[in-house]
């Protein structure tokens, strides 16, 4: 949450943002977080946490047009706070549509094409993850590459969707 | 005391039990036994209470109960979407009542440890961090954590590193239901299947025992819920203290 308001502050174009809570937590020493008298006289202190502008950020969408407008569907996690602090935004996308099929419902595009550097139709790119509502996460695979021992990577990046489509 | 608890049922059973009618309730990330006692006080008790999740879900009704807690499967059903920048926007000004979130440590005055074990610069163990704990303890109404192992190394005196500290009520454990009373954690129910002296034996922090009575016995809507949730016992075999 202090990492969203870092990133928020990015995103609207400001050098920190207030957040609540962290009161008490070793983190704000570790990390250098000030606190602050609310200047309009509540009494609070508020910790303020500086701007975090990522130089990259890379989201994976449900569908892209070859503008790079780029719709999400179920929950957006952090993809919006994300590519409004980034420098510059890439897409991976599911499948490639045609813009009219956005414009029909423009409102599901988390993020529009003019923000967007580059664009990749990478079928099953949310793979060991999920992707609402395609395909829910692949246990087994997680489990694979979380083993101890040699070749589990290899054997897990081997098995990546893209490696099987050639 | 005769008993049919297991560590599973225990923990996850005396979570469902913190959950008081009318409140809005959420779990998060690496927390499947909370959120599986959200799912079971919905089938178990018939008050209404409102549960949210890290996967955006409100009130979902999952037709599978998935291994991870953040699976978009919690958002099946949701009427809405209420994701992460919403719940944590929500418990930021007061409006989550009931929070479940994970430790390593606890100490006697309900902080946590989600960061380090050891130094932080010379870590022995490096944790996963609190996702959003620092901010969420000092700002839900209460919160609740668990721990599936009860030693002296997780319920500790003086915590290697404070990662959350705030509104912790109650810490579950297989053997132990902690409530903070005047500032200190104080034991509130045991299991009876283990000797208190047990309970005093392997937690690290002093504790007042004082009016500390033995868990009511599983009811059966808890034990049926419960096994509609787990029907091959897939969670509770992940889970043997």
């Amino acid at each position: 949450m202090t990492l969203v308001a870092g990133l928020r502050a990015a995103a609207y174009g400001v050098p920190f943002q207030p957040v609540a809570g962290v009161h008490g937590s070793d983190l704000a020493a570790l990390n250098g977080w000030q606190k602050i008298k609310d200047p309009y006289g509540s009494g609070k202190d508020v910790y303020v946490i500086p701007a975090i502008s990522p130089d990259v950020a890379v989201i994976h969408a449900n569908e892209v047009d070859e503008h790079g407008n780029a719709r999400v569907l179920g929950s957006p996690f952090w993809d919006h706070p994300l590519t409004r602090a980034a420098k510059r935004v890439l897409v991976t996308a599911e499948r490639l549509v045609p813009s009219a099929a956005l414009a029909a419902q423009p409102e599901l595009t988390l993020v529009p094409g003019f923000m967007v550097e580059a664009a990749a139709v990478v079928p099953r790119g949310a793979w060991p993850g999920s992707m609402h509502p395609l395909y829910e996460v692949d246990y087994p695979a997680v489990e694979a590459y979380l083993r101890d021992e040699d070749g589990a990577l290899e054997a897990h990046l081997a098995a990546a969707p893209e490696q099987s489509k050639k | 005391m005769q008993s049919d608890w297991t560590p599973f049922s225990y923990i996850v059973v005396n979570l469902a039990r913190q959950i008081r009618p009318g409140e809005i309730a959420f779990s998060g990330v690496n927390s499947t036994p909370a959120m599986l006692a959200c799912l079971l006080a919905k089938r178990a008790y018939d008050f209404h209470f409102t549960y949210l999740n890290v996967a955006g879900g409100v009130e979902p009704v999952p037709k599978n109960i998935p291994h991870s807690s953040s699976d978009p499967a919690l958002v099946a059903g949701s009427p809405a979407i209420f994701g992460n920048e919403d719940f944590y926007d929500l418990c930021a000004r007061g409006g989550l009542d009931l929070v479940y979130l994970g430790c390593a440590q606890v100490d006697g005055e309900g902080r946590t440890n989600v960061s380090v074990i050891g130094d932080w610069k010379n870590p022995k163990v490096r944790l996963p961090g609190g996702g959003g704990a620092a901010v969420m303890m000092p700002t839900a109404k209460r919160v609740v954590t668990w721990r599936t192992e009860h030693s002296t190394r997780t319920l500790v005196e003086k915590l290697d590193f404070v990662t959350a500290a705030g509104n912790l009520q109650t810490v579950v454990t297989p053997i132990a239901v902690f409530q903070k009373r005047a500032g200190r954690l104080a034991l509130e129910f045991w299991n009876p299947q283990v000797a208190l002296d047990e309970v005093a034996r392997r937690t690290g922090f002093r504790f007042d025992a004082s009016g500390a009575q033995p868990a009511a016995p599983i009811s059966a809507r808890e034990r049926a819920a419960l096994d509609s949730l787990d029907p091959r016992g897939e969670f509770a075999a992940g889970l043997r203290a």
